[in-house]
Parts: structure tokens; C-alpha cells; sequence
């Protein structure tokens, strides 16, 4: 890597202006299958968002509707997104709470992960909220409508984006040598940490929670009072899941920042996530048992819907999460990570039905919602571009690989 | 309708009348509603509804809304819904005792889902009961996930989109007048007034005409009680009615969850500081 | 049917969050002052 790294002095504006200009250049090859492929659909995204905002969100821009005011940017982009970032509190509590430092590799990139993802999902219930200009009134007091769940939601995600921001902040300060700063914010880590679970904790379950007066209109064998608690539990594989399948794509694509000893304690890694994946479904399986008995909805289960329902809960959670176990008795990488793609796909899936396939399951198909082409290309363009900035800040800071030597002597 | 016919309607007295405010009434439950203590509503009867659709046309007048076409029967063949240009509709059923119409808009329910799920309180609940939608809203369409009718609609073609739905004639009661669909029902089957008072003539026609009425007041209780309340001759399923809404007001289907927020709030920083601290004092 | 008295269930929803934030607030400095 050229230019002056955070470490070597730097006394002025100038060095400093010199140090940010050589950060700013590419690393890497930029003409890569991913580059290619994403670049385009980055740039059509932001063409297609101007679109959006110019044309409202009635066809072509969406397929939403009276019947279904939902689509995938409520149920992909946000509720199976924020799902998926649930890695950060999960790792967070395991690492700074409990202490075992064997997660300590992955914190920070999980933790990063969390906080973009965050961030763009935000973006995307902005794009999503037909009175856009308006997004800041729950936030200013126009007005503080706390009898809303989604109030709840709003502003719980705001505060956690600013508590993951504070928890990965060392790693910046660690990038630009700010010394001071940084014990500073490391002080606040474990204030952070506490604060993002409880704030987790609300906003997972929250999602949830924003469905319980659709009563009527979510098939029985998904409407349970409960699902504010199915929607935290299942959020604690979710994100693990995520993990195992980012991380497994960042230690090949960054495998070169990435010291022996890391490389060497990956595979306990991936094996002890297998594990809290394991006993969490174990636990959230038992959980559905008993939702479904007590709504003794047995009946339904002979029905096109009552099948889809045993796809998602025996095919998609019960079936990986006995992967998962076996990949962590034998020690077997591969099935650990096709347990967590198995799982991942559940959650989309679970998601998913809460919002436009379980949702008014009962409206015939000519009337249901899919997505239009342009809400798929911009929901890529947001995943592409918190890659993009994933990457970018991967490949200046301490994130995969070992801190300065001044921040490590503390 | 002139304020005069109006207050006689709604049997109040005339008495003095101060300037914007209403009256001297002489039925205390019309008293209290108008003193903003109890709600307004108007009673349905199906009974009495012939399908003349100029309810629709006069709330389309009053609210700058597309004018719908009248005059065509045709439009009875298939169920329509309210639309975000058409805040009220009528449908034709065919039942056990013939062809019935039912008006239907948007209940202004006691409790209402759409009220409780707005984060900006774009939707209010009026202390006279109507149930309106403010332009501070953000259009994140929670009160459509939410309503248990259905009613807020939204404007997806337009890039300025509002929630529409009917609004009980908010503006015109301002002013003293009826809502427009009330005031242009040629044979009585809208009536407005204190909920009170509409439920107890409802229960009146009920009882003084048994054979004709089936033995419910629909609205009454439902989803906790709503404003519009409806009356029919046959079982209110077989015109178009959920008879599985049960009598809970749907707010509290989130009530569960909101009241453990602060809890959980206060309880969680609490359990992982002390679960850090003991596992620390273990490794010291 | 007896008349309807509006209960606003979300009354004090809005002074129960304000109750946790100043609870936030307060519990850091209490801490470091039982640690003190």
C-alpha cells in the first residue's frame, strides 16, 4: 500500500490532507466480476431513486398497493435486513459482556456490518415513505406519536445506528491517529454495547410488533401474539447466520490482511457461532410448537398455506438448525455454512409472509403483490453499495486486519 | 339542509345561537356531544337504502373528488371498495330477502387501529369522533397494515401522495352542517347525531319492528365500537361484514408489546451490567 | 347502551419513555459513584 499510513507522524493540516488524498485512491483491481456487475447496477440504482422521488411510488416505480401497501423494501430491505445485521448485539453481548475474547477477530467487522447496514436501511424507509420530505417529524416532534410502535421502531434504530457508530469509532480514530480520541471512545465501548443490546432487543421484536393489528389479515399459522418475541429470537441466528456467510466471503476476498493466528482460529470461530445458531432454533422451534398448539390451527395444516408453513419452520428451520449441529460435532466447516445460507433463506422467507405472502394470503394471485424490476434493481443497488463502502473501509482500517502497534499496547 | 333543519334534525331546540358554536340543546346527550364530552355518529339502516348513490355524489361534491356516474346501475354487478378518489361507495347484495345496498366508508371507530398506529398522529381521533388525516403524515402506510376495514387509502401516482379516506365531514361540521352524504340521502337511510342517541334508536327500531331487523346493532360493539353503526334485515355477513372482528379495540393488539418497552428499557442495562460485572469478578 | 367514555390508553406512554431516558441518564453517574 503507498502513501503515509496512520502511524508514521503526521503534523499538519497538510500531512493530513496528503494522507486522506491517498486513502481516497482505489486499492485493489477495479475491474473485477463483482465491480463489473454491481457498478452498473449502483448507477442505474441512483438513477432509478430520482425517479422514484420525481414520480411517487405508483407503477412502473412499484407494485404496491391498496391491498398490499408493503413490499420487499419494508419486507427485504428492513425487516429481513435488520434482521440480519442482529449479528452486531449478539457478538457485542458475547464479546463485551460475557467476555469470550475467542469472537474477538470478527467484532469489528460484524460491528461495521451492523452499523452500514443500518445506515442504508434507513435509506431505504426513506425511499420507502411516500411523504419522504416529512421523515424527520417523529424525530423533531411533529409530532411524537408514542402511541405508535413504529415511533418505538424509528427512533430505537436511530439511537442504535449512533451507539454501533460509537462502538466501531476506535477503529476509525486507530485509521487517522488520533490517539486521544481514541481511548476516549474505547472507554464508551462496553456503555455502547449495553445500550445497542437493550435498543436491539426492542427494535427486532418492534418489527414484529408493527403487524399485531393486521389480526385478520395474517394467516392464523403466523398470527400469534407472540411474534414480537418469534421476531427477536429468530433474529439471533439471523444474524449469525449472516456472519458465517459474510465472514466467509470477506476471508477470501481480504484474506491478505488477515494474520495466521486469525486464520487459525476461524474454524473455532465458525464452529462456536454454529453453536448459539443451534441452540437458538432449537429454542425458537420449541417456541412455534407451542404457539401452534395453542392456536390449534392442526387443521390448517393440510392446506397450500399450512404446507408453505411447514417449508419455512420444518424445511428452513428445523432441517439447518440439525445441520448446524452436525457441522459442530464433526467439526465441518461446509455444513456449517450451507446450514446458515438454509437459515438465511428461512428468515427472508418468514419475513417475507408477514408482509405481502402470509399477509392477505386469501386475495387471489392476479391481485397479489410482486415486485416490480425497479424495486429489485434499487434494493441491489443498496446492497451493492454498502458493500462498496464495506470494502472501502475494510481495506484503510483496522478492521480485518491488526490494530496499530500504539493502539494495541493499551 | 339550512342550520335551522339541521338542529331540528338532530332534535335540539333552538335557542340562542352563538356565533360558529352551536346552541342551546335540550337533549343532554346532544349537549355533550356538542360540548366535545361524547361522539357523534350516523346510523345506517339498510333497510331503508335504495342504492340511489347520492351519498357518493355529494361527498364527491364536498371534497373536490372525481364525480361518479350515477346513473349507471351497471356499477352493482361487481364489489367495489373505496379508492383514494372515492371515499364512499354503495354495494348491492343478494340475499334471503332480496337485493339489499349497504354504504360503506370509513367507521371512525372509538378506538381507532389507524390512530394508534400513526408515529406522527397524522391520524386523530376528534373528542366529536372523526377520525382525520393531517398533512404532517410521512406516508409510511402503517394505518392501511393496520385498519381493520381497510379504509386509509393512498395516492401511489402521485409524487405529493395523501392518505384518503372519509373524514365524517370534518370541514362541513365546522361550519354546522351535516356530513354531505347525510344531508343528501333522499329517504332517511343516514342518520346523524349523538352515538348515544343513534344507538338508542337504533335498538328502538329494532324492537318496535322485530321481524325486520336482525337483533344487532353492528358497530356497536365491534372492534370496541365505531361511529358508523349499521342496522340490517338480514345476518351482517351476507352483506359484506366481518363478523369475526371481535369487540377488542385494536390498539390493544399492540398495547402488549408498548408497555413492556420501558421495561425492558430499564431492566436490560441492569441484567447485562451486573452479568459483565459478576463474570469479571470471576476472571479477577 | 350506556354512553361511551374515551380512555386514552396511550396516555402516559409519553412520560414513561422520558422516565426511562432520564433513568438512562442517571444510572452511569450512579454507577460510578456506588464505584467510587
Amino acid at each position: 500500500m503507498n502513501g503515509k499510513t496512520a502511524t508514521e507522524e503526521i503534523n499538519s493540516f497538510k500531512d493530513f490532507m496528503i494522507f486522506i488524498r491517498s486513502e481516497l485512491k482505489p486499492k485493489g483491481r477495479i475491474f473485477t466480476i463483482f465491480n463489473v456487475i454491481s457498478a452498473p447496477i449502483i448507477l442505474l440504482g441512483a438513477i432509478l431513486i430520482v425517479y422514484r422521488l420525481a414520480k411517487g411510488l405508483g407503477w412502473p416505480v412499484t407494485n404496491l398497493s391498496q391491498d398490499f401497501p408493503w413490499g420487499i423494501w419494508i419486507g427485504f430491505d428492513v425487516m429481513t435486513g435488520v434482521a440480519f445485521a442482529g449479528g452486531a448485539y449478539v457478538l457485542t453481548f458475547v464479546v463485551y459482556v460475557l467476555g469470550a475474547k475467542k469472537y474477538h477477530p470478527i467484532i469489528r467487522a460484524t460491528v461495521l456490518n451492523g452499523f452500514l447496514a443500518y445506515v442504508f436501511y434507513t435509506g431505504a424507509i426513506f425511499l420507502d415513505c411516500g411523504r419522504w420530505w416529512n421523515i424527520v417529524n417523529p424525530m423533531i416532534g411533529n409530532e411524537f406519536g408514542v402511541n405508535s410502535v413504529l415511533f418505538l421502531v424509528a427512533w430505537h434504530f436511530l439511537l442504535y445506528t449512533l451507539a454501533e457508530l460509537v462502538e466501531f469509532s476506535p477503529a476509525i480514530a486507530e485509521w487517522l491517529g488520533w490517539k486521544k480520541i481514541r481511548k476516549i471512545l474505547a472507554s464508551l465501548t462496553l456503555g455502547a454495547v449495553i445500550f445497542g443490546i437493550t435498543l436491539s432487543t426492542l427494535h427486532q421484536s418492534g418489527l414484529g410488533a408493527l403487524v399485531m393489528m393486521a389480526k385478520w389479515k395474517i394467516h392464523p399459522l403466523w398470527y400469534t401474539e407472540f411474534i414480537p418475541v418469534l421476531f427477536f429470537i429468530s433474529s439471533i441466528f439471523a444474524g449469525l447466520s449472516m456472519v458465517i456467510f459474510e465472514g466467509t466471503i470477506s476471508h477470501r476476498v481480504f484474506s491478505q490482511q488477515i494474520d495466521e493466528e486469525h486464520h487459525r482460529t476461524y474454524d473455532d470461530i465458525l464452529v462456536g457461532l454454529g453453536k448459539i445458531c443451534a441452540v437458538a432454533m432449537v429454542g425458537y422451534f420449541f417456541l412455534k410448537v407451542l404457539v401452534f398448539i395453542h392456536g390449534k390451527h392442526w387443521s390448517l395444516i393440510n392446506t397450500p398455506m399450512g404446507y408453505w408453513y411447514l417449508l419455512e419452520l420444518i424445511g428452513l428451520v428445523l432441517i439447518p438448525c440439525l445441520i448446524f449441529v452436525q457441522g459442530v460435532k464433526d467439526r465441518n466447516l461446509l455444513s456449517i455454512r450451507v446450514a446458515a445460507i438454509l437459515t438465511m433463506a428461512g428468515i427472508i422467507i418468514n419475513r417475507l409472509n408477514y408482509v405481502f405472502i402470509a399477509y392477505k394470503w386469501y386475495i387471489p394471485m392476479s391481485e397479489r403483490y410482486f415486485p416490480t424490476w425497479i424495486e429489485i434493481v434499487i434494493t441491489l443497488a443498496i446492497v451493492f453499495a454498502e458493500i462498496w463502502v464495506f470494502r472501502w473501509i475494510v481495506n484503510r482500517m483496522p478492521v480485518l486486519k491488526e490494530s496499530p502497534e500504539w493502539a494495541r499496547e493499551e | 339542509m339550512d342550520r335551522r333543519e339541521f338542529l331540528k334534525t338532530i332534535g335540539i331546540g333552538i335557542g340562542g345561537v352563538a356565533c360558529g358554536d352551536i346552541l342551546i340543546p335540550s337533549i343532554v346527550n346532544a349537549q355533550n356531544a356538542f360540548g366535545g364530552n361524547e361522539f357523534f355518529g350516523v346510523l345506517v339502516d339498510t333497510t331503508r337504502c335504495i342504492g340511489c348513490m347520492r351519498c357518493e355524489m355529494a361527498c364527491a361534491e364536498a371534497h373536490n373528488l372525481p364525480l361518479p356516474d350515477i346513473s349507471n346501475d351497471s356499477v352493482f354487478e361487481k364489489k367495489r371498495n373505496t379508492t383514494e378518489t372515492r371515499w364512499t361507495v354503495v354495494n348491492r347484495y343478494e340475499t334471503e330477502k332480496g337485493k339489499i345496498f349497504v354504504k360503506q366508508q370509513c367507521m371512525h371507530c372509538n378506538q381507532p387501529a389507524c390512530v394508534a398506529a400513526c408515529l406522527v398522529k397524522a391520524m386523530k381521533k376528534r373528542k366529536e369522533a372523526h377520525v382525520t388525516w393531517d398533512t404532517n403524515c410521512i406516508g409510511c402506510r402503517l394505518c392501511m397494515v393496520s385498519c381493520p376495514f381497510d379504509m386509509p387509502k393512498f395516492e401511489y401516482n402521485s409524487p405529493l401522495p395523501k392518505i384518503q379516506k372519509c373524514n365524517l365531514c370534518w370541514d362541513r361540521f365546522q361550519e354546522g352542517k351535516l356530513p354531505a352524504c347525510v344531508e343528501a340521502c333522499p329517504v332517511e337511510a343516514l342518520k346523524f347525531g349523538a352515538r348515544r342517541d343513534l344507538l338508542d334508536e337504533a335498538n328502538s327500531r329494532i324492537f318496535q319492528n322485530p321481524h325486520n331487523y336482525v337483533h344487532h346493532v353492528y358497530g356497536g360493539h365491534e372492534v370496541g365500537g365505531t361511529s358508523y353503526i349499521y342496522l340490517s334485515a338480514v345476518p351482517f355477513e351476507q352483506i359484506g361484514f366481518r363478523g369475526d372482528l371481535g369487540t377488542t379495540p385494536y390498539p390493544e393488539f399492540t398495547t402488549g408489546f408498548l408497555h413492556a418497552v420501558p421495561f425492558v428499557d430499564v431492566l436490560w442495562p441492569l441484567i447485562l451490567l451486573g452479568i459483565n460485572r459478576a463474570i469479571r469478578r470471576e476472571e479477577d | 347502551m350506556e354512553g361511551f367514555t374515551y380512555i386514552d390508553i396511550f396516555a402516559t406512554e409519553g412520560i414513561e419513555y422520558l422516565v426511562v431516558i432520564v433513568f438512562l441518564l442517571l444510572i452511569i453517574p450512579f454507577w460510578m459513584f456506588l464505584n467510587r
